[in-house]
């Protein structure tokens, strides 16, 4: 999943971030490669329609802001460690 | 009824009933995967399941999809007849599930033990995913059955958990769950976080038609869904144990076995969801896969979900109505038949006798007040016992005329509803609506319903004879 220096996208579409990488490429060679965002976890693939792909033409509606991703509702939320007990698996 | 053994001879089955289309053409996986199984909704009542071999950019994957995605397949899922009516089919279903719990049989091997990957897994090489609707943050893996133990009850089978939660693949190995506290599998991850442990999980995909049905339906804590999947296919249900203990279908395609990793969360979605709205973006729970087996030549089952109705409805439509009915039937026996078809049932539509005025009204309040309806039944419709609820023409007849708003609408503020509603205000809360669209009785004595109409006599012995003419009819 490394950074590929040839034509991975400098930023995710998305968010904006420049934690690009490449994902994966086709089983058939040359066909497609998926891009995703280590921030936002956003996942694109090189050959869909543009407003998936390009920063200039995704859809405002769908776009993560650096403080929306700061607050993102947790769910379930994480419960206390239990202490330890004798009866424990 | 009909026991199939994997989701293999389901689609044998639907080709021979003319329920499944071939296109071996090649297909882009954006846009066209997810457009050809939207058109399909469009295709009116019957429409097939789908299954696409010349995926670009896979030499041989096999992407099969809208395989519960109508009436005909959901009866033939079901063993009955494809042209069984939803009447006959909620009523069968419900005669099925009252019989549980029914036997698993154990074997020592299976189908999806041939190939095996150890490590170094790379799921976008393994199945074909795609990206359903244009927001969805990524790839979803939509219609898997997770399989989870209670790490407290470890060795009880009966809260074993199959369910289905969607997964978003964010990684080579790394998946994205959607759990939310409601759901089985939230609780066995709290008593795992609690103890600081992972919760190993194993993933399985391409399955026979009913363990899918009943991984969808909102059964009880310490009910098994192998054991009801037992009596809903009239024989013991197949499985397989995974190095970790889980129980695995014998037939499925694919089986990923991984880890909940503990007390970590990740963005997530949004997806777009059953309501026909976007998911949002939470901070969920993240799974890493160490391994992978599957059969040879995998078939990979994906749902469409867009604006209802699509598969997903018919995945959640007598999986609900069911376990609603047997609730509410349990408390007052009067109650026919409940229609939770619509949106997971954030309408309902319940039949029922009615045994003194007002009773109507404490039905409808007995389907908000079970474990489903809390988070669901927005909107409560009762409708006489005489009025099948699966026949809109008969329930818009009865709210057309046994309703009068000044006594037959009841709101009341304030309560549950699921966080995907997007009607919540705040999310999560709503008031909700008991229409009582029954004849009044005493003491009830408002309307005048004194001379509705009924059928000529003989009338159903015409039927019988002209439904055989009809028959004759068809080529």
């Amino acid at each position: 999943m490394s950074r590929a220096a040839d034509n991975t996208p400098a930023v995710c579409p998305r968010c904006r971030s420049t934690t690009t990488a490449v994902r994966s490429t086709s089983p058939v060679a040359g066909v497609w490669t998926v891009f995703g965002c280590t921030t936002c976890f956003y996942a694109w693939r090189s050959t869909e329609p543009e407003e998936n792909s390009s920063p200039d033409t995704y859809p405002a509606v769908f776009r993560l802001r650096p403080e929306q991703l700061a607050n993102l509702p947790v769910s379930p939320s994480i419960p206390p460690i239990r202490r330890r007990s004798s009866g424990q698996r | 009824m009909r026991a199939y053994a994997d989701l293999r001879e389901f689609l044998s089955v639907l080709q021979q009933e003319r329920q499944l289309l071939h296109i071996t053409e090649p297909v882009s996986l954006e846009p066209d995967v997810a457009a050809a199984a939207c058109a399909l909704t469009q295709l009116g009542e019957a429409s097939p399941a789908i299954e696409f071999t010349n995926l670009l950019g896979y030499a041989n994957a096999r992407l099969v999809m809208n395989v519960h995605g109508s009436w005909p397949n959901h009866a033939l899922a079901l063993g009955m007849d494809k042209r069984a009516p939803l009447r006959d089919q909620f009523f069968e279903f419900a005669r099925r599930y009252r019989q549980y719990p029914g036997d698993l049989e154990r074997m020592a091997s299976a189908p999806w033990h041939d190939v095996v990957v150890d490590g170094d897994v790379n799921l976008y090489d393994l199945m074909p995913l795609f990206r359903v609707n244009r927001g969805d943050g990524g790839y979803f893996i939509d219609k898997p059955c997770v399989i989870s133990r209670d790490p407290d009850d470890w060795d009880n089978d009966d809260v074993e958990n199959v369910g289905v939660y969607r997964l978003q693949v964010k990684g080579r190995n790394r998946l994205g769950l959607q759990a939310v506290p409601q759901h089985d599998i939230a609780i066995q991850l709290a008593h795992a976080e609690e103890r600081d442990e992972d919760l190993p999980v194993a993933i399985a995909l391409g399955n026979e038609p009913i363990i899918t049905l009943m991984a969808a339906t909102p059964m009880l804590y310490d009910q098994l869904e192998y054991k009801m999947a037992a009596v809903m296919q009239g024989k013991p249900y197949r499985v397989v144990k995974t190095a970790k203990g889980l129980d695995v279908p014998w037939g499925s395609e694919y089986v990923l076995e991984g880890r909940i990793l503990a007390r970590q969360r990740e963005p997530e979605g949004p997806f777009g969801e059953f309501p026909g709205y976007y998911s949002g973006c939470h901070r969920y729970p993240v799974i890493e896969i160490d391994r992978v087996s599957h059969r040879k030549d995998p078939i990979y089952d994906a749902v469409y979900v867009g604006r209802p109705w699509t598969e997903l409805d018919f995945l959640q439509a007598m999986t609900t109505s069911v376990p609603l009915f047997v609730q509410v039937n349990a408390t007052f026996p009067e109650v026919v038949a409940v229609n939770a078809l619509y949106t997971h049932g954030l309408v309902v539509i319940v039949s029922t006798r009615t045994r003194y005025g007002g009773f109507a009204k404490a039905v409808g309040m007995r389907v908000m007040t079970t474990p489903h309806g809390l988070g669901y039944a927005k909107i409560v419709i009762v409708v006489d016992a005489d009025v099948d609820p699966f026949d809109l023409k008969q329930v818009m007849w009865a709210m057309s005329v046994k309703v009068n708003p000044a006594g037959d609408v009841m709101i009341v503020p304030n309560l549950p509803v699921n966080l995907l509603d997007p009607a919540g205000q705040p999310g999560g809360m709503a008031h909700k609506m008991i229409i009582d669209a029954t004849t009044p009785i005493a003491p009830d004595v408002r309307g005048h319903y004194g001379q509705e109409l009924d059928t000529p006599q003989r009338t159903d012995a015409w039927r019988h004879r002209l439904a055989a003419l009809m028959e004759e009819l068809e080529p």
